[in-house]
């Protein structure tokens, strides 16, 4: 946006509107959510040993493929826990079922959220949950299936995927209520950015039986650090 | 009634448990029975099934259940050990504690029941060569033959509805009265449930088709005691083969055949002279077909069997089935199944022929509820009626609580 300056009577009254708009916007900036994510906390969080590699029950497939299943890693999540303003409903977010396990193991998401499971093997999937947080059963699909088998997540907690054909595919949903939160990496660290001052409870999601949490109190334009030993 | 009623009411209490509670206890129990060693290059995993069958029903018992009561409790622990060595070697056994492979209401075995170990040596799973002691390849039930799979308590009727032959004698003119003459247990079906027997299979897929082959140690309508290779040898194998086209992952239309001697070695001594064990072959043609789409499932088989018997001829008997589940809400599924089974007509002995056994049919009707993915409740009713039968209709109602760990 360009403003053009007047030579003459009105230039004076220009400048004072030019004046106005900036003071505004100060002002604006100062309390808008966009100046207030100022705070960022990084740590890290001790997870756990690795999961064993599933085995496989193929007793009476009569056609079977070799190969090693690949497990993923153990990650934890972490999220800040508080009063945050509502924000518009949460982007889709995906978990597909490919060679036979799910893509991402692990997914956080913001109550709200639709999660699409999309088929990538080439043969049928039934995912399902008996979770309290989500119950349901998408049936028998195909890899080509339209649209894509979709659920939107409403309460929080956690959510455990099952394929009702392969007994071994496990997966999970941990849906939370606040918009900040992260997936650790391997080694456990995270970094939660653009954070709003004030007093909140930071959590770390580690497994079904354990979350550590800690109180924690964010400044505009400062950085925590908190380990979750 | 009262078995029945023990049954629900045990299962009704295992499921008054914190769902979310119990089912993170076996889920952890799962990952506790998980072994690794060589950097997972050796993996293992112990599984198995705690199954609580109740049966009530009018005598004479239906299927393949040994009872003379009305009524037995029929409690089952299978365990299951799943090992993958590599990429391409896989191995796995079943062990049974039970009181025998069919239900009855005395005694109590523990058995090996399946052992195998199978080689897959491309990835694509275009062949497997399988050996040791497995379900056979014949046709579409065995799949779901367990009771977490299995919408309903008991298995179709070509796999447990015994026909009038004997497999340790051998008939005689007149002898096809319709009347079973010996306990329940000397006669055989057209498939004796998953038939377990020992032997060696090849199967694999190519584009659309998939085949299956296999030579085993026993019949499909062997016993479960001629299933060990300690009992019965290979002196007359069993090949059993079947073909697969699946169009899609809707569609699956099988094509199978079974070609065996099928008399024990017990039947020797009253085979015409000269004559031997493998002179008499039980020969099965089998079509069936199946098909997926979200809630539903539907399969179907049918069964064309002939007997070789000796001084009578050929025994022919037809059987099918049509079995559907659905399911109505992500824990609770319904099931209806049609049976049907028809005998052809054998020489009397008095210059007529009649047919071999008694023409039925059977209607099956279950319900499931999964309280957890662990657990499950499955109650049926079964009316049966047989032509020319002990009598016109019998009704038996069955319970089943099984735990999955």
């Amino acid at each position: 946006m360009a403003f053009r300056f007047k030579v003459g009577e009105d230039s004076g009254r220009d400048f004072m509107r030019v004046r106005s708009l900036f003071v505004s916007l100060c002002i604006f900036g100062a309390f808008s959510p966009v100046a207030l994510a100022q705070a960022v906390i990084e740590g890290r969080v001790e997870l756990p040993k690795s999961h064993l590699a599933p085995v496989v029950n193929k007793r009476y497939e009569i056609v079977t493929k070799g190969g090693v299943l690949a497990t993923s890693p153990p990650l934890a999540v972490v999220y800040l826990e508080g009063s945050f303003p509502k924000t518009a409903a949460p982007a889709t977010k995906q978990v597909a079922q490919k060679d036979l396990t799910f893509v991402p193991a692990l997914l956080p998401v913001r109550v709200g959220t639709r999660v699409e499971f999309p088929n990538e093997d080439d043969t049928y999937h039934n995912i399902f949950s008996y979770s309290p947080a989500k119950r349901f059963d998408l049936g028998r699909y195909r890899p080509d299936e339209k649209p894509v088998p979709s659920q939107v997540f409403d309460v929080a907690g956690l959510v455990t995927l099952r394929c009702d054909i392969h007994e071994h595919m496990r997966g999970l949903i941990l849906v939370v209520d606040t918009p900040h939160f992260v997936t650790t990496d391997v080694d456990g660290h995270f970094r939660l950015s653009g954070l709003p001052a004030g007093r909140y409870t930071l959590k770390a999601w580690v497994d079904s039986r354990t979350t550590r949490e800690r109180p924690v109190e964010l400044k505009s334009g400062s950085t925590l650090h908190v380990d979750f030993p | 009634m009262k078995t029945f009623r023990i049954v629900v009411s045990i299962a009704l209490m295992a499921c008054a448990i914190p769902r979310a509670g119990a089912e993170d206890f076996l889920d952890r129990v799962d990952q506790a029975l998980t072994f690794s060693a060589f950097n997972d290059n050796v993996r293992g995993r112990l599984s198995g099934t705690l199954d609580l069958e109740g049966y009530y029903f009018q005598q004479p018992a239906p299927g393949l259940i040994l009872s003379k009561s009305d009524a037995i409790f029929n409690p089952r622990l299978s365990l299951f050990f799943d090992s993958q060595l590599g990429p391409h070697v896989y191995f796995f056994v079943q062990s049974r504690f039970d009181r025998g492979f069919d239900p009855r209401d005395e005694g109590a075995q523990i058995r090996l029941d399946e052992y195998a170990l199978r080689l897959t040596p491309w990835d694509d799973g275009r062949f497997t060569l399988q050996a040791g002691k497995f379900a056979t390849v014949v046709g579409n039930w065995v799949p779901r033959h367990l009771s977490w799979e299995n919408p309903f308590v008991n298995a179709p009727l070509p796999y447990e509805n015994v026909t009038p032959l004997e497999d340790k004698r051998a008939p005689y003119y007149g002898y096809f009265t319709g009347v079973l003459r010996a306990a329940k247990y000397e006669y055989i079906p057209v498939i004796w449930g998953p038939v377990y027997a020992t032997g060696i299979s090849v199967a694999g897929r190519i584009g659309q088709f998939d085949y299956a082959a296999e030579v085993k140690n026993a019949s499909l309508s062997s016993r479960p005691e001629s299933w060990n290779a300690t009992e019965t040898g290979f002196d007359n194998p069993t090949v059993s083969a079947r073909i697969g086209f699946r169009p899609n992952q809707m569609w699956n239309f099988g094509f199978s055949a079974s070609d065996g001697a099928y008399f024990r070695p017990e039947a020797m001594a009253t085979l015409p002279n000269g004559s031997d064990i493998g002179d008499y072959h039980q020969r099965v043609l089998g079509q069936d077909i199946s098909f997926a789409w979200h809630h539903l499932q539907l399969w179907a088989e049918f069964y064309e069997a002939r007997f070789e018997v000796p001084g009578i001829g050929d025994a022919d008997t037809f059987a099918w089935y049509l079995e559907g589940k659905y399911k109505f809400t992500p824990q609770f599924f319904g099931a209806v199944r049609w049976n049907q089974q028809f005998f052809a007509d054998v020489p009397d002995g008095f210059g007529g022929s009649a047919p071999w056994g008694h023409d039925l049919w059977r209607a099956d009707i279950a319900a499931g509820y999964r309280f957890t993915s662990h657990t499950q409740l499955k109650i049926q009713y079964s009316l049966q009626h047989e032509k020319n039968g002990p009598r016109d209709f019998g009704h038996a109602l069955y319970a089943q609580f099984t735990v999955r760990f």
